[in-house]
Parts: C-alpha cells; structure tokens; sequence
C-alpha cells in the first residue's frame, strides 16, 4: 500500500489530466509573465482577456472531460 | 442623495429575500441533519450553479474587487481566474465527496475526515480550526452588509442596526429551512447580481465615455496610467509569484460550506455539470471592474477605495440604479455569509458536540438549527459591530489554514497510505508556519504564507505517514472503491 498512488487509468484520462495541469499553467507563471502588457485587445487589457481565455478554456476541458467519464461510465 | 428609492429598492430584496426563504422548506421537517444540512441531496444543476457561484461572488465582487482595480489595476483578475480553478476542483472531487455522503452518511467536511482516519479527535479539529476561518469570512460579509445599508439609507441605519437587520433576516430563514433556503436565495441572488452588475456598469461606462464599449475606460487608463494595466500594479505589490502562489493556496483551499454544497447535489453528475459551467459566472466580474477603472481618472481623490462603484453610482447613476446596486450588494455579502454561518453550526453539532455529549442524530439535528442563533447573535454581530483591526488577518490565517488541511484529502483522494498521524502532523506543521509567515514576516519574497506552509506541510505529512500505522484497510478500500473506481498505480514498477 506505500507506494500505491490513484494516477489515471488510460490515455483518455492522462490527457484530461496534462489538459487540467495545462490550464492552471496557463493562468500562472510564467505564462502569465508572457501576456504582461500594456495593450489593448478588443478594448480590454491583454491580461484581462487573456484571464477570460483561461476561463472559458476551463468550461471546453471540462465539457470534454464530461464525455469522457460518461463514455466510459464512471463516476 | 435624498431619493428615499435607493433604501426602498434595497429593503424590497430583502423582503423577497426572505420570503424566497421561508417558501424553499415546503412543509419539510427540518429537525433532522440530512434535511437541514444537505436538502436531503435533493438539488438540481442549475440551483446547485447559482447556489456555488453566489456562494463564491461575496460582497468583495462588488466593493473590494473595484477597489482593488482603483488601487493596483488588472492585478484583480487572479480572483476572476482562481474561481475558475475552483470550478475544476469541483468537477474532479466534487462527485466523489457526493459519493462518501451518500454512502457512508457524511452531512459535513469534518465528518469525512473523521471517518477516513478513523479519528473524531481529528474531525473535531479540523471543525474547530475551519470556523476560525469561516467565522471570521461572515462577520466581514456582515459588516459590508451593514455598510451598505448605513450608505442607501444616509446614515438613517446605524451599522448595529445593520447588523441585527441582516443577521435577523439570514436567522428566519436559515432556521425554518436550512440548506434549501441557502439553495433558493442564493439562486435568487445570483441572477440578481449578475443583472445589477452589468447594468451599473454599462450605465458607468455610458456615462463616463458617451459609449457602451469599454474600450474608451481602457484606451484612457493605457493613455494615462498604463501601470494599472500590467503586474506588478500600480501599488507595485502584486509580483508573478504572489500572483501565483495566491491562486494555487485558495484552489486548494477546500472549504467546508463548499463541501457541504457538493453533498447537497441530487447526484455525482449533478455537480460535473454543474461545475462544468461555473467559470461562465464570473463574466460578473468584469463591469464592477470596470467602474473602479472609471474612478482612477474620475475619482481621484477617494479616501476609501472599496467605495468606488457606491460613490461613483451615487454620483453619476439614476436613483433606481442606485438601489439596484445597493440590493445587488448586499444580495453578494448576504449568499456568502449564509453558507459560512450554516456550516460553522452544522459541523459544530455533528463533529464537536455530538461526540463529546454523546448525542442522539435527532437531538444533534434540533441543536445544529438552534446554534446559528448564539453564532450569529453572540459571536458574528458583536464582532461586527466591533469592527477589530485583526479581522482580516484571523481571516488570512484562517484561509492560510485551510488549505493546510490538504493532506487529509490526499489522504482520501490519492494516497491510501496516509496515516492519521502524518495529517495532525502536516497540518499543524503547514499552520504554524502561515500563521508564522502571515504576522511576524508577512509573505515572505512576495511568496503567499500558505504556499510556505504547503512546503512545510507536505514532506511532514509523507515523512510521518511513513513512519507510524496507516488507517484500518478495510476502511481505507471502502473510501478508495470511490475515490479510485479503476484501481491504483503502484510507484518503483
């Protein structure tokens, strides 16, 4: 039991999980540091609408990652 | 202002309010914690989506939030972007904390961490330190909650009288009908808020610019404070790894009224959905914001910064937008204080006195609706109405701790091998260093203290787990059959 870990069980999984490692990257640093400009894009700060980009990337790996786990039927 | 229609608009939700929760019982029971507590598991997705997102956008979305963006700039959006991380840990663990409640008849948090580790003590601990935290999280929701009304009625509401207002209100209701009066409510004042937010600030914005876009606020600020626009901010205070280290402390900062509005999910795929459309809440964010960028160049001279949408509305805005704002306010600190207040009563019944007074599911369910009275009237109002300088760092230490207790859910999640022990000991390890990096050397190389704590904690917990009895097996494999439907990967192979 010392070394047993809960990791993904397939590729799907292991996607879902480099996906979600991906996004909380992709609102830190040094990502973050990359769209640290004082430029406008459609009206808004780029770090503010890169902040939005994050969020709703969120909602399209988690829509994913509902079809996965009901193809594969568990919970 | 002497319009009597901000006070009269914000007064009227009030009443709605109420009567919204006085109706979510429906002729229930309530003296039992499964009702009261967790509404008998019974909510669909769209309440559960408004329950957590108003739950989450406190009075901070409306006041501190703008204030922020006044004062530093974009360096605000950390918030916008660790909700949404929140929603992700809600879609992974979320369907898994419904599973143990369902199963194994967890109402709270501590309950589960109690039956993981085999261990009230520890559950007891666990429920004692959160309501430091959740307590001190509804006496701030409080006193914005109070302000809001002293500043709509002039002066006519004294901030004791606030208080008790708010508080009595939040008490009827929370009583008669529990969990599905926060479920109603905050569903009632989700969609209020996200329409009084847009409203006020596209009426600011039309104001300000002559336009709806917010290009005019921006292309203003990027022409005359462009250090508002970029990290570190304009108050030089918010660096890339404080930036970071915050949102990485408050994603794993997993608190109990969250747990508890997992459990009141009708199932697992309840929340996945649920979750699944959080982060589309936050779009809240966005106008309240840029209000408080309106009042960098029209504002100026603003004593307190967390006023700006109130003074700016107040100065610029139709009375009706007025009162709007004011009910949209106190709609945000009321749907955050409420689930504070509801869990620190519920998880003190079950997880503290009912195994020290050894007591009865029935009495401990007619003792959890009665507790909210002296937590709310004896602990939450003279606090408020104190106002204590301290308030916000009991709060800071009490998040700081939260997300010590970390290592109880890689215990339940992820590592079957976590020993009791090693909790108790990652925890206190990881608090004694936040609390340590919160007073005496706050946030040590622009690091957040709970992120030094996590570093402490971690190797703590592993290091004793390692080294003393691991919890029972077959309570270990009941929780992993949840937590690892499809088995283990065994490390060194």
């Amino acid at each position: 039991m010392r070394r047993l870990l809960v990791l993904p069980t397939s590729w799907a999984g292991w996607g879902l999980l480099i996906a979600f490692l991906a996004l909380v990257l992709a609102g830190t640093w040094p990502v973050i540091g990359w769209v640290n400009r004082a430029t406008l894009v459609i009206g808004l700060p780029l770090l503010v609408v890169w902040s939005y980009l994050v969020i709703f990337a969120c909602v399209v790996v988690m829509l994913i990652g509902n079809r996965i786990v009901e193809r594969d039927d568990h919970e | 202002m002497n319009s009597p229609w901000p006070l009269l608009i914000t007064l009227a939700y009030v009443a709605i309010a109420m009567a919204i929760g006085l109706r979510a019982r429906g002729g229930r029971s309530m003296n039992n914690l499964e009702e009261w507590g967790v509404a008998g598991r019974s909510m669909g997705p769209v309440t559960l989506y408004l329950l957590i997102a108003a739950g989450s956008v406190s009075a901070y979305t409306f006041m501190g939030a703008p204030g922020w963006a006044y004062s530093k700039g974009v360096a605000v959006f950390y918030v916008a972007i660790y909700l949404a991380y929140l929603a992700l840990i809600a879609w992974y663990f979320g369907p898994k904390v419904w599973q143990f409640g369902e199963q194994f008849g967890h109402v709270t948090q501590a309950s589960a961490i109690a039956d993981r580790y085999q261990s009230p003590a520890l559950g007891a601990l666990a429920a004692l330190v959160m309501a430091i935290g959740s307590i001190a999280y509804a006496v701030l929701q409080t006193i914005g909650s109070a302000y809001i009304l002293f500043v709509i009625s002039g002066g006519l509401i004294p901030i004791w009288l606030g208080v008790v207002l708010v508080l009595a209100c939040i008490a009827v209701y929370l009583y008669a009908s529990g969990q599905r009066a926060i479920g109603r409510t905050n569903a009632f004042q989700g969609v209020l808020m996200l329409i009084v937010a847009w409203a006020v600030g596209l009426w600011a914005v039309h104001s300000a610019t002559g336009g709806l876009s917010f290009g005019g606020v921006f292309e203003r600020i990027q022409a005359e404070h462009s250090e508002f626009l970029t990290l570190p901010g304009a108050g030089g205070d918010m660096s890339f790894s404080f930036w970071t280290t915050s949102i990485i402390v408050s994603m794993f900062s997993f608190m109990p009224p969250v747990w508890t509005q997992w459990m009141s999910a009708s199932s697992a795929r309840t929340i996945r959905r649920s979750a699944t459309w959080l982060p589309t809440y936050y779009v809240v964010i966005l106008p309240m914001v840029v209000v408080g960028f309106i009042g960098i160049f029209s504002l100026p001279e603003l004593a307190r910064a967390d006023t700006v949408v109130l003074e700016y509305a107040m100065q610029n805005l139709p009375v009706v937008l007025v009162g709007l704002l004011g009910a949209g306010t106190l709609a945000a600190s009321m749907s955050s204080s409420e689930p504070f207040i509801h869990s620190v009563s519920l998880s003190l019944s079950k997880d503290v006195l009912q195994p020290v007074l050894k007591l009865s599911n029935g009495v401990t369910g007619k003792l959890a609706r009665l507790l909210i009275l002296p937590i709310m009237f004896l602990v939450v109002a003279p606090l408020a109405i104190a106002e204590p300088g301290s308030l916000v760092m009991i709060l800071l230490v009490g998040l700081g701790f939260a997300s010590q207790v970390l290592p109880a859910f890689i215990g339940m999640f992820f590592w079957p091998r976590a020993s009791r022990l090693g909790v108790i000991a990652g925890i206190v390890a990881g608090f004694l260093i936040t609390v340590a990096f919160t007073t005496l050397w706050p946030h040590p190389l622009g690091i957040h203290a709970g992120f030094w704590g996590l570093m402490i904690n971690l190797p703590v917990f592993v290091a004793v787990s390692l080294m003393t009895p691991a919890t029972h097996d077959e309570v270990v494999e009941r929780f992993f059959r949840i937590a690892a439907p499809r088995g283990f990967t065994r490390l060194g192979q």
